[in-house]
């Protein structure tokens, strides 16, 4: 993303101690287009003339393609191969149909290529397959997709009046893999005819019965594509005339034919098995890496490290097989390696995993794998995927922090992002709570949480939720509560040109230019808050009721706990948890927009409501004095001033509790808040009008939690107090958990932009750590650590707006950046050119 | 919004600034409260609207919308808009802030506030969860903090109340009533050593150093004798010409070994930084070292040097700041890989 306020890019670290395999793995990886094979889409059809392979719901979110869904649909369809198919096939129920199509593709059709020196097999992954249904099927759902009220419209509407995006997502979910280990896909197998069995003919018959038979049907899948792996592995053994390279690929074909079929006993096996399974989730969703993420890898393959440690193997070496895992990993992005100059390489990916954190009884979880995980993500840096989350708590390990705080000063910023155990955790506690299932999440296990994507807070194995389904602007509210439920501008499609007055979007809260009192405005916009709330409920109910309906997914299934129990896919509600998210996106543009509102019209009186209106509508234009004081005389959120962060806390409050009230109707999905903004808070600040904050049209909203850009101008250690208490702060009598309280059991995304002088020896390294430390008492749930460097402050000199809090630090002198002469500026831009820290 | 009390009644300070996540003055991550006012005048002084006590304004060009607000605002009829932007009469000018009062995009700022005790308190107290974490605190720094001793021991002492570790950070020129008020809440002190000569030292700073020095000998047998301040940092700053030469370094140098050395932790050697060249002009003054280089590294490491040969114990010497950009002899940018998105830039 190339943005104003997106970190610039900085002398790249450079990769370093690799062996030669995987200097090469690695080097063949970033060949893109010029390697002789890769992990592109394949399209794979029924060979009906009406069959569909790109289900566009995935993507309802991704604002960038509305206008290819229909190119997507028909190109993939157009060169889609046929496969042959069983006789019977038209005969099963859409669950079925899909199960075995997808395994057909992967075992039979897909080519099953090893790489050389690889010690990991599973290569092609990303599949359009054909969605599997019967004309009357497509019918239904076209109809349900098209038309003027369609979910597809509906959408687009959604979003074109900028309330945001929203659609039943792929991924992002943490598969039970850590089950795949320990009882093999065997077990998942014996468990679902066991189930299978136990049910009345009747019920066997009917979709609990199909469903069960198409995970049963999806549950083989590893296996026999673990032989036709094994198969590969053992005919280029025959071939190879290295002996140890030839060892190595025959014990590959070894570990395939025990595993992921049998339980795991190597660490080798393990690995493999992890892959072979993760994989297979994206082939089944046709949607590479979209948050499915890995949970706590450090524990769960902890048994099988020290297995393999004990009996000889060298930690080198298994250092080694998870850098060939990390390269396949990355080969996610193939899908569209075509699209963009990068590769396809877009930050929409998030394989995560979490690493170190709390166990039971306020234990520490760290072990000698974490830190192996960390040396080879230190060592394959840059790369990318799977992203790494190190969850660090009030009793982390010295070492442990010693080591983050190292990796983040040899990047120039953190190669992984940093979750608080504490913050987190009492969100999901809080979690339990309002949705009643504290029977699954307590005090007892809620230590064994995890991220999804980013930094989306979930339970592992059982629990959809949904982290990136919904993405709210929460500015919108405050839009229709100046206009009494207008949209403030005409809108004009970029498609067709066309452009619509301003409509009726939202109830009818009054006429602002008559209200007398503040009340009076916060009342409107606490209405139309519930409004725009609903709004989105009804909106994700239309692709999330289509989704259920016609786009299962029982390979994953088989992975998520509740679905086997239920009978039920997790696309209609089978995880044991499952809740869809709302990601409150433009928090802090929320925030500061009715901190000026107060502020200009009630309290200072600087303008009548009438003028600020029209302000917005022109967009600032000719309004610079009063839109310099919205900017910087107004208070604002993100500097720990306890009256702009009180405002905070009660805008929190309103979406949330109102958040917390819906549940989907189709799947019986509850609705829980977060804050994790993408890329939204860029493109929609083209799409929403000025705000009474002072910002114009086409200039960007906040992100996720973060105070707006360039608002929080009293420090890192404000801005982390701010985040913490508008997640609820701290409770002494008890909290959600251990005095913590938390909003968001989501989490919310929470970027620092810190200046390298801070980390530029042992001594300021120290303080560095004890900043992340502090960060646990007062922060958020998640921090990303970013570093500033040169070209962060060309921009700042090109857009000095944005970085009024630029501060950049020399001993014993502070000065904000653009508070500073040009040539001055120039210098310090050199200095920081030249400065390795 | 910081709720000021009523300012005739309760202690008040004039504050220039506060400084959170301060990792430079002392121990720690600190908060550092700029108190206004300085006895000394030193001629390359990096926070010249420190040194008056009286609250000032300055122009911020690269802020200003051109509204004209601040010359409506003027009491005193100090301010004029003309080509250059605006102009500030400093005769005229009472700094009564009226002017940044009524500046709508920060670009007039007064420096200098009033600021009531109870207030500061509450602010600094705003990163203890920091401050423990990282040994940190509370440092009290200027200006001089000494010109408003009674407000400042009355502000030290509160924090140490609340637990919390304070720091005095002094250039020493000042009275010895006015050490006596503070140090007993002061967990430690940084004092700075600039010139031993003292014809010199009145010539660059403006007074003689002898006071000086009977304070930092005041200050050595105070610790000794109440344990309190538990610890003494010596800072000299480097400025090149005047105080960065191997003479002086080695006279205080010499002075430390003499008579302090087993009394300090640490003693800093702060490169000179021209970061505050623009203060200079906006307050209409010309800088007597406004084209000066910054040191190289060699300069600094050749002054820690003779800093070192004459102690004892030289690893409590150190050189901290920046040093001159130096010409880049190691090759152009490094190989470039595929331009990755760096870590998550969108969540």
């Amino acid at each position: 993303m190339n943005t104003t306020t997106a970190t610039a890019q900085f002398a790249i670290k450079e990769p370093r101690g690799l062996s030669p395999r995987i200097t090469w793995l690695r080097d063949y990886f970033f060949s893109g287009v010029e390697r002789p094979w890769n992990n592109e889409f394949m399209p794979w059809t029924t060979g009906t003339p009406w069959d569909v392979q790109y289900d566009e719901i995935s993507y309802y979110i991704v604002p960038e393609t509305y206008a290819f869904l229909q190119t997507f649909r028909s190109s993939f369809h157009q060169m889609a191969r046929t496969v042959h198919l069983h006789d019977d096939f038209w005969k099963w129920s859409l669950p079925e149909r899909r199960a075995w199509f997808v395994k057909e593709v992967m075992v039979n059709y897909m080519p099953h290529e090893v790489l050389p020196g690889d010690l990991i097999a599973g290569s092609r992954f990303n599949l359009q397959a054909s969605r599997c249904w019967t004309k009357k099927e497509l019918q239904e759902r076209d109809r349900l997709i098209y038309g003027k009220k369609g979910a597809r419209a509906m959408m687009k509407w959604f979003h074109d009046h900028g309330f945001g995006n929203s659609g039943a997502t792929s991924g992002h979910l943490i598969p039970d893999y850590k089950r795949v280990l320990v009882e093999g896909w065997k077990g998942i197998y014996e468990d679902l005819m066991a189930r299978y069995y136990e049910l009345s003919d009747r019920e066997k018959s009917g979709p609990r019965g199909a469903q069960l038979h198409a995970m049963m049907t999806a549950a083989v899948m590893p296996k026999e594509l673990a032989a036709v792996y094994a198969g590969e592995c053992l005919r280029l053994a025959a071939k190879e005339s290295t002996p140890s390279r030839k060892e190595e690929l025959k014990q590959m074909a070894a570990n395939l034919e025990r595993v992921p079929w049998e339980p795991s006993v190597t660490f080798h096996e393990a690995v493999q098995a992890l892959w072979l399974s993760h994989m297979l989730v994206m082939s089944d969703e046709n949607y590479p890496g979209p948050g499915v993420s890995f949970g706590r890898m450090d524990q769960y393959l902890l048994p099988y490290w020290d297995h393999s440690i004990r009996n000889g193997m060298d930690r080198e070496f298994g250092k080694e097989i998870l850098k060939c895992f990390w390269v396949h990993s990355n080969t996610a992005y193939d899908a569209m390696i075509r699209v963009g100059g990068n590769q396809g390489i877009t930050a929409g990916f998030g394989q995560l995993f979490n690493l170190s954190g709390l166990g039971a009884d306020g234990a520490d979880m760290t072990n000698d794998l974490s830190y192996a995980l960390l040396e080879v993500i230190d060592e394959m840096t840059p790369i990318l995927e799977p992203k790494p989350n190190v969850r660090l708590h009030r009793n982390s390990p010295e070492k442990l922090m010693d080591t983050v705080v190292s990796m983040i000063s040899s990047s120039q910023g953190a190669p992984f992002l940093l979750n608080f155990d504490e913050r987190s955790m009492a969100g999901m506690l809080r979690e339990a709570k309002r949705s009643g299932v504290g029977h699954l999440i307590n005090e007892s296990n809620v230590h064994e949480y995890a991220s999804v994507g980013c930094l989306e807070n979930t339970m592992v194995g059982n629990d959809r939720s949904g982290t990136v389904d919904n993405n709210l602007n929460l500015l919108k509210a405050v839009e229709l509560a100046l206009t009494g439920g207008k949209d403030l501008l005409p809108f004009t499609d970029l498609l067709t040109g066309k452009t619509e007055p301003p409509a009726r979007v939202g109830p009818d809260t009054g006429d602002s230019t008559k209200f007398i009192s503040w009340d009076e405005f916060w009342n409107a916009y606490a209405a139309q808050t519930r409004f725009i709330i609903k709004k989105c409920v009804e909106i994700y109910e239309m692709s999330e009721s289509v989704r259920a309906r016609f786009s299962p997914t029982p390979y994953l299934s088989c992975l998520v706990r509740g679905c086997a129990a239920k009978g039920a896919d997790v696309t209609r509600g089978g995880a044991e948890l499952s809740f869809t998210t709302i990601e409150g996106v433009t928090f802090a543009t929320t925030v500061d927009s009715l901190l000026a509102v107060k502020y200009l019209v009630f309290d200072k009186k600087e303008c009548t409501m009438e003028e600020l209106i029209r302000a917005l509508k022109d967009n600032w234009a000719g309004n610079g004095v009063l839109q310099a004081k919205a900017k910087n005389r107004a208070p604002k959120y993100g500097r720990d001033d306890d009256y702009a962060d009180e405002m905070a806390r009660r805008v929190m409050d309103l979406w949330t509790d109102e958040t917390w009230k819906h549940t989907t109707k189709s799947t019986g999905r509850r609705f829980r808040p977060g804050m994790l903004s993408w890329n939204y808070w860029v493109g929609d600040g083209f799409v929403l009008a000025a705000s009474p904050d002072g910002r114009p049209k086409g200039q960007f909203l906040s992100n996720a939690i973060c105070p707006s850009n360039g608002a929080d101008i009293n420090g890192p250690t404000a801005n982390a107090n701010s985040v913490g208490n508008a997640l609820g702060g701290k409770d002494a009598s008890g909290g959600d958990w251990k005095g913590y309280l938390n909003s968001l059991p989501n989490g919310a995304s929470h970027t620092i932009t810190f200046n390298p002088s801070l980390l530029r020896d042992p001594e300021h390294r120290t303080k560095f750590k004890a900043f992340l430390r502090g960060y646990a008492e007062n922060g958020g749930t998640a921090l990303q650590v970013n570093m500033i460097d040169a070209d962060m402050l060309r921009d700042a000199q090109k857009h000095p707006g944005a970085y009024r809090h630029l501060l950049v630090r020399v001993t014993g002198y502070n000065a904000y950046f653009t508070a500073i002469g040009r040539e001055l500026q120039d210098e310090i831009i050199a200095r920081e050119s030249h400065n390795k820290y | 919004m910081k709720t000021m009390h009523d300012t005739t009644t309760a202690p008040t300070a004039t504050v220039l600034n506060i400084q959170r996540m301060s990792t430079e003055d002392g121990p720690g991550i600190r908060t550092t409260v700029f108190f206004k006012g300085c006895g000394l005048s030193c001629s390359w002084c990096h926070n010249p609207e420190s040194i008056s006590l009286k609250p000032q304004v300055q122009w911020i060009e690269n802020r200003c919308i051109g509204c004209r607000s601040c010359v409506a605002a003027c009491p005193e009829g100090a301010l004029v808009f003309g080509a250059a932007g605006v102009v500030i009469d400093r005769e005229r000018c009472a700094g009564c802030g009226a002017c940044a009062d009524a500046c709508p995009s920060t670009a007039m700022e007064l420096l200098g506030r009033k600021w009531a005790l109870e207030d500061l308190v509450r602010e600094v107290e705003k990163d203890r969860a920091y401050f423990e974490q990282s040994g940190g605190g509370v440092t009290a720094s200027g200006g001089d903090p000494t010109v408003q001793a009674p407000f400042v021991a009355e502000f030290l002492r509160e924090c140490t109340l609340r637990g919390l570790h304070t720091a005095l950070d002094t250039c020493g020129y000042s009275s010895r009533q006015a050490l006596e008020t503070i140090l007993p809440h002061a967990d430690m002190v940084l004092f700075d050593l600039k010139i031993l000569d003292s014809a010199e030292h009145r010539r660059r700073t403006g007074a003689p150093n002898e006071r000086i020095l009977e304070n930092i000998l005041f200050v050595c047998d105070y610790m000794k004798a109440s344990g309190r301040p538990s610890s003494l940092w010596i800072r000299t700053p480097l400025i090149p010409g005047a105080t960065a030469t191997p003479e002086n370094i080695a006279a205080i140098g010499a002075f430390i070994a003499q008579n302090l050395e087993s009394a300090i932790e640490r003693w800093e050697l702060c490169s000179f930084n021209n970061l505050c060249r623009d203060k200079y002009r906006r307050l209409g003054i010309d800088w007597e070292f406004r084209d000066t280089a910054l040191l190289s590294r060699d300069d600094l490491d050749g002054l820690a040097a003779v800093a070192r040969r004459a102690l004892s114990n030289p690893s409590i010497v150190q050189w901290t700041g920046a040093p001159r950009v130096e010409k880049d002899s190691d090759g152009g940018p490094g190989k470039r890989h595929l331009t990755l998105v760096k870590g998550c830039t969108t969540c």
